[in-house]
């Protein structure tokens, strides 16, 4: 065969498995266009937001935008979404502070940002009294390394932290576990009778005993807070929130940092900003830690009542 | 830069097509350039190491090849053997001959005080291309192969992308007369080195990556994870992890190799189907245990001297080869185990004979070979405990909780399971069919030979296959991993 021909010939053979290739991957083009990727994409795949509810795993689950939005209507701007992720990704920090700027929209100035606040969201890494630099993983995550966190679909995003094998994309989708829904909240549909949710208890109490023994409250993570609520001023009104726990996290919590809820007393008398503590409400969780779905209804409707006061 | 990445998707093809645009005699150069530029990826400074070697290395062949008598090669030969075993001993084991003697000396009381240790990181592929080197000033001045006299073509021979990192190391007797020939655009040849890329490219992410994210676990945190069964269940797994990471390496490298026209050899043939484990080295690593039976094992006699001196032969061979794969103990004691199985084999083989003649398993050949692949297997997997463990303590841990707390029940199986599969059930059976497939292939492949087979197809069920394998890469590909296992050696 002359080279020319051969050459045609292998590039056409290269195309057609390529094209075919690209269907494969356009199956799952509806999943990945509704977000459902994992339990964070859906955030960077959203427009630039006009409101926020911030912190970790707790208030991803904890807090719905949509029944803040159906309380309180046209008192802030929108899009509210819940831009909370989890413990390891999103404790405050410059890297947080950093994706925030980044996804709010620079007009805004009457936004509503829930600032959900615990122990651990402002703890770092060693014991108070042997650190000498703190170091905040978060930085080298997503939060951290992601500069579009406003576009669909979100390539970098998709290419760079999606790590998932593709054949999951659908299953997970589809079985539902997890579903990050348009605004932000983290839908978890996992088993609740006693058993499973003591069994639960017992093990994320146990994980947090750990979290105690090796972590210190920081100073970096508390200045970056306060930089955080200092920049959302500018943009609106900032509520400091400490949601619901189960009754072994929250003696934990109080045996860690005995202070804290004198702390964010303090924060937001010298930011001028509301701080409500619901650590003791008597809500419904799913492992003492992440309110169950029912009780996150609950909640973001007392939520709500006493944002509209 | 990975095979398994988006930077060698766009590298390769590029490299591929400027190849076959070029006039053939630029197309080495194209070669070198960006063999440099594939090691460069990974830190700028170690190419000027590489290239001080290969310089040293050619300078020292080109003069040996004057000189006629290998007394007067002599110098030369040892100048090359210090520059390179040197480089590598600063480079990989200074640290850890430092830590072995301190601690020797804590242990004997001695009042040594410790040196600086060297904050040198290992130049990625150092042990290959220094072993590749070696063999060439070897085979030099021992007169087997005439000295490249062409610098670029032996910087080519040292450098080229696709061996580069993790082998196999060739000969220069096999790789420069390639270098120095023509390799016209052969479809034929193309094709066949596409399929085998894309099935290392399957062997690496599907299996390999997937089964790593159930070994890691286990083997990082042994201690949190005492259960017999689920060390047994991690240790198989890594067995065929292992087997699918470099095999798949091979199989990318000589793809890519045979796509520009170059024909690796062979460094893998159906390893875990051996029968015992001399069967076993001559299946695994090829071109490794080759090195080594002629550049080590032969010179210092072979198994043609005195019994004992023999066994010692083999052992020496096998604690050097473990100490090459890194320098930790766990590697020295892995290269032990397998230099004393293939000992207690040697040594064993006149009882075995008569135990198969007493038991009747001689009258029964295929049995007497399935049991001795089963016996095989298990003492390859237990002996990869101590290469994929973190440290001789892991390793030891391990093996003590092998045979403890098999008395379970259903709730408790399942609770492993899942704990195994990190708490998605799919994975396991994704994973089982992964490995499935493979050996499935490889057993197809020790019978016949798969590229004739898929070649004879009709065009319908070849691209039922091209696109299949590409949909299964694509769904079930963990693409987030770091590298291949052997390129830290």
């Amino acid at each position: 065969m002359p080279v020319q021909a051969a050459v045609s010939k292998l590039l056409m053979r290269l195309l057609l498995l390529a094209v075919a290739g690209a269907l494969g991957a356009a199956l799952l083009l509806p999943v990945v266009l509704r977000g459902g990727v994992d339990a964070f994409y859906g955030r960077f795949a959203s427009p630039a937001a006009g409101s926020l509810i911030l912190g970790t795993s707790r208030a991803a689950q904890g807090i719905r935008p949509a029944v803040l939005a159906a309380r309180l209507g046209g008192q802030f701007e929108g899009p509210l979404l819940n831009y909370a992720f989890t413990l390891t990704h999103s404790p405050y920090g410059t890297a947080y502070l950093a994706s925030i700027r980044r996804k709010l929209r620079p007009d805004v100035r009457h936004g509503l940002f829930i600032v959900a606040v615990d122990p651990w969201s402002l703890s770092a890494a060693g014991r108070a009294d042997t650190v000498t630099n703190e170091v905040f993983p978060e930085e080298k995550s997503f939060i951290g390394q992601l500069h579009e966190v406003s576009q669909s679909p979100n390539l970098a995003y998709l290419t760079r932290y999606q790590t998932k094998p593709l054949y999951r994309l659908p299953l997970d989708f589809a079985t539902a576990t997890e579903r990050l829904h348009p605004d932000g909240w983290l839908e978890v549909n996992i088993g609740l009778d006693n058993a499973q949710v003591r069994a639960r208890t017992a093990r994320k109490l146990l994980d947090y005993q750990k979290l105690a023994a090796t972590q210190h409250l920081s100073a970096g993570r508390f200045a970056a807070l306060r930089q955080t609520i200092d920049f959302l001023k500018r943009h609106g009104r900032v509520v400091l929130v400490r949601l619901p726990v189960g009754q072994g996290l929250r003696a934990l919590e109080q045996q860690y940092q005995p202070d804290f809820e004198q702390q964010m007393q303090q924060l937001s008398t010298d930011f001028a900003v509301s701080f409500f503590d619901y650590s003791a409400g008597p809500y419904a969780t799913t492992d003492g830690n992440h309110l169950q779905k029912a009780a996150s209804q609950q909640f973001s409707q007392q939520l709500a009542n006493d944002l509209a006061r | 830069m990975l095979f398994n990445s988006l930077h060698f998707l766009v590298f390769f093809p590029l490299v591929v097509g400027l190849y076959y645009g070029l006039p053939p005699r630029w197309r080495g150069a194209l070669l070198l350039l960006a063999s440099y530029y594939f090691y460069m990826s990974w830190r700028a400074e170690y190419a000027l190491l590489l290239l001080a070697t290969t310089a040293l290395d050619y300078y020292s062949g080109v003069r040996m090849s004057r000189l006629p008598d290998k007394r007067q090669r002599r110098p030369w030969l040892a100048l090359s053997l210090i520059s390179n075993l040197g480089t590598l001993f600063i480079f990989k084991y200074f640290n850890f001959f430092r830590d072995a003697a301190v601690a020797l000396a804590g242990t004997l009381h001695l009042p040594v005080g410790a040196g600086p240790a060297l904050g040198l990181l290992l130049p990625v592929g150092v042990s290959f291309y220094t072993f590749q080197s070696v063999g060439y000033i070897i085979d030099v001045y021992q007169g087997r192969l005439a000295a490249e006299q062409n610098f670029g073509r032996f910087a080519l021979f040292v450098a080229f992308f696709p061996q580069l990192v993790a082998g196999p190391i060739e000969r220069g007797g096999h790789m420069l007369p390639q270098f120095r020939r023509e390799h016209d655009f052969d479809y034929g040849r193309i094709v066949s080195g596409l399929r085998l890329m894309a099935w290392g490219l399957f062997k690496k992410v599907v299996v390999a990556d997937r089964l790593a994210l159930l070994v890691n676990p286990v083997f990082n945190s042994p201690r949190q994870h005492p259960e017999g069964p689920l060390l047994v269940l991690a240790t198989l797994a890594f067995t065929f992890q292992i087997y699918g990471d470099f095999s798949g390496y091979t199989d990318l490298a000589r793809g890519a190799a045979r796509v520009l026209g170059f024909d690796f050899n062979l460094n893998f043939r159906q390893p875990y189907q051996s029968a015992s484990v001399p069967e076993f080295w001559r299946r695994w690593h090829i071109s490794l245990s080759s090195w080594f039976r002629d550049y080590v094992y032969i010179p210092l006699g072979g198994s043609r001297v005195a019994p004992a001196r023999a066994y010692f032969n083999l052992l020496a061979v096998f604690l050097i080869s473990g100490l090459w794969h890194g320098a930790n103990f766990t590697f020295v004691v892995w290269g032990g185990l397998h230099g004393l199985y293939l000992v207690l084999s040697t040594w064993a083989r006149p009882a075995r004979e008569w135990l198969a003649q007493r038991t009747g398993l001689a009258a029964h050949p295929g049995l007497r070979r399935g049991l001795g692949v089963a016996i095989t297997f298990v003492l390859v997997a237990y002996a990869w405990i101590f290469f994929r463990a973190n440290t001789l303590d892991d390793a030891l841990f391990i093996s003590r909780h092998l045979l403890t707390g098999w008395q379970l029940n259903g709730h408790q199986v399942a609770t492993l399971l899942l704990d195994f599969s990190q708490h998605y059930r799919p994975e396991l059976a994704v994973a089982a069919f992964a490995v499935g497939l493979m050996l499935a292939v490889e057993y197809f492949g020790s019978r016949h030979s798969p590229q004739a087979w898929v070649a004879a197809q009709p065009w319908a069920t070849r691209w039922v296959g091209y696109v299949g394998l590409a949909l299964l890469i694509l769904y079930l590909g963990i693409f987030n991993s770091t590298s291949f296992i052997y390129f830290q050696f």
